[in-house]
């Protein structure tokens, strides 16, 4: 069984009189990544901001390895790594000055583990620059080494990989999975980049105006059950007719070069059969796999359509 | 916290900006320097001999006029005749001439006003000390750590009290060297004469300036809590240094003119900083004692340093 590493609790927040997040209760477990999905300005920051502490919590507790960030919190935010929207580091002072000064507020970190963090996210040659001279893509990995420097339990990223290109996001993608898998972390990531969430996260909530209304594991999220077959074909009109009257339990519809049938694979031969047998030309066959942006609208918008109603 | 302050000093003397303000100063104090030396290359020595015939003829008229304001003026400032006068039978008494070469301590003495440069420096550093962090946006990095906000910002307030400590030094040092090297030490060692509670005692010139230096500096240490308590609660470094930039420069003078219609000046913090008035003068308003003026600085930095706890304390960071 999985260790519950943060516990997020009724917590609501309110910012003069106006409910920014409200009642989001969820778990997060050691060595898994949970992804934090919503659209801009749904809560995502201001949650993440009232796990470290840098915002109050209105009503509602959260707890990091068992201690309360509202009343241990200096017990709770030891076990946190975390980067706060873009890493901002003194300018002014080189890299390894930046670690050198975070590594002072944490007990017990040694000049060989600051080396090793900083060998670790591969800024060993220009650590010694002031951090002025930075890439975007490296300031990003000197705020991944900031938060790696006291072996954190759990690793907050909020939006990552904002502003990296293809290559840095890759780079961050693979660091994460890598602590995730290989040092047990609970890394807790938010973006409201679907691709990304979908190659990097384990399980996702999806928050949406304050309120958390989902949260699935990525696989069952992306698939659910059934698989959506695409036939292209010659006359998509005859054949949606065909398949509705011979199969009426399957859903059809019609699409750009074709029909979308949802079915199991052992209906495929069947619905094959049906077509050819009416004359039907078929050109190819395609598994359909949905989108997490697909599911995602979906999601979002019955959600939105039961709360309106 | 010894590690926070060090973290604290390092951000201060990593910047460029901090050796512009000390070479400022160092400057600033050479330029005093070769100044009073070329004046007195061009001067002449002032007349000795007759020294003790001017006092006299000092105390009289000082005589004559505590005979005529009496009751007219306070009873600090008829005090502070009084003093003068026995400073100068004192000197008479005892053969102290007060036209003694020009040396070292009174280079140094000369140079006090510097004070108030590194008083505006200070105020510059604690004006950013805790509003910076919001602005570079690291003050998200910097909470999230296992200490909590009251212990970060006790650090950042007794990092600006070393800072100040040290132009102090540099101030103090320097001017002193440099006077030693322009003037050259006394021939004879002269004392500062101290009156006190009517008696007129002899004190080493040194410890009378390093005394003159912290009664000079209580005012800047005020005001740095001051543009502290300011950046910590609205997180701007300009606000903070423009308000206790525009109070160093008009707050004892604003005070002053209070004080001539009200009472209730001797309320305000700038009637209070000045604790000179209690060893060489008078007070501002009649009836304020050394006692009540200390009670009030420690009300004030009571007052500023509770408001920049508890705001930086409860604060959202949104940065």
């Amino acid at each position: 069984m999985m260790e519950k590493i943060i516990e997020i609790q009724e917590v609501t927040k309110r910012i003069k009189g106006k409910t920014i997040i409200d009642g989001i209760s969820f778990d997060v477990y050691k060595g898994e990544v949970f992804g934090f999905l919503g659209p801009n300005g749904a809560g995502k920051t201001t949650t993440i901001r009232m796990i470290v502490g840098l915002m109050g919590i209105s009503e509602g507790d959260i707890k990091i390895a068992g201690s309360s960030i509202k009343t241990d919190f200096e017990k709770a935010v030891r076990h946190i790594g975390a980067i706060v929207e873009n890493p901002e580091m003194y300018k002014f002072l080189s890299g390894y000055d930046n670690l050198l000064h975070f590594a002072r507020m944490s007990k017990g970190i040694t000049k060989e583990k600051i080396d090793e963090v900083v060998e670790l996210v591969g800024l060993t040659s220009r650590i010694k620059d002031k951090v002025k001279t930075y890439s975007l893509g490296m300031r990003q990995r000197l705020g991944l080494a900031q938060c790696l420097l006291h072996d954190p339990d759990v690793l907050i990223l909020d939006e990552p990989t904002n502003g990296l290109d293809p290559a840095g996001i890759r780079e961050i993608r693979d660091h994460i999975r890598m602590l995730a898998r290989e040092r047990n972390m609970a890394v807790i990531v938010s973006s409201h980049l679907l691709s990304e969430m979908e190659m990097m996260c384990d399980r996702i909530g999806i928050i949406q105006q304050g309120k958390l209304i989902d949260v699935q594991l990525v696989n069952d999220f992306v698939n659910g059950e059934e698989i959506i077959f695409e036939f292209e074909v010659d006359a998509s009109e005859k054949a949606k007719a065909v398949i509705q009257e011979a199969l009426p339990q399957l859903q059809v519809q019609q699409s750009e070069v074709g029909i979308l049938v949802s079915a199991v694979k052992e209906e495929v031969p069947l619905i094959v059969k049906h077509l050819v047998k009416e004359d039907i030309l078929l050109y190819g066959i395609q598994e359909k796999h949905k989108t997490l942006e697909d599911r995602f609208l979906e999601v979002t918008n019955s959600k939105e359509g039961v709360a309106h109603a | 916290m010894l590690r926070l302050i060090q973290n604290e000093l390092m951000k201060i003397f990593k910047r460029p900006g901090t050796y512009v303000m000390i070479g400022l100063l160092v400057v600033m104090v050479s330029v005093i320097g070769g100044f009073i030396k070329y004046q007195e290359a061009g001067g002449t020595v002032p007349d000795n001999s007759d020294w003790k015939k001017g006092l006299q003829m000092e105390n009289a008229s000082l005589n004559k006029q505590i005979e005529e304001l009496k009751g007219q003026v306070s009873e600090e400032q008829i005090n502070y005749f009084k003093q003068e006068i026995a400073v100068n039978e004192y000197r008479i008494e005892h053969d102290l001439s007060p036209n003694g070469d020009y040396s070292i301590w009174e280079f140094v003495t000369d140079a006090l006003p510097i004070i108030d440069f590194a008083g505006m420096f200070t105020i510059i550093i604690a004006a950013g000390i805790v509003a910076s962090e919001f602005n570079w946006g690291t003050i998200k990095l910097l909470l999230i750590r296992p200490i909590t906000r009251g212990k970060i910002l006790v650090a950042k307030y007794l990092s600006v009290l070393l800072f100040a400590l040290a132009v102090l030094g540099i101030c103090f040092g320097y001017s002193s060297v440099l006077g030693f090297a322009l003037f050259g030490g006394p021939e004879t060692a002269t004392p500062y004469l101290n009156y006190h509670e009517g008696t007129v005692t002899e004190q080493s010139m040194f410890v009378h300036l390093l005394i003159s230096y912290g009664l000079n500096s209580i005012s800047m240490f005020m005001l740095a809590t001051m543009a502290f308590m300011i950046s910590a609660v609205f997180r701007s470094s300009s606000l903070a240094i423009g308000i206790s930039l525009f109070l160093m420069f008009t707050g004892s003078q604003l005070t002053s003119l209070v004080a001539m219609k009200y009472d209730w000046a001797k309320y305000i913090l700038f009637a209070n900083t000045n604790l000179n008035q209690y060893f060489e003068g008078y007070p501002l308003v009649e009836g304020m004692t050394l006692p009540f003026s200390v009670i009030m600085l420690v009300i004030y930095f009571v007052l500023f340093q509770l408001l920049a706890h508890i705001v930086f304390k409860k604060r959202d960071v949104a940065a």
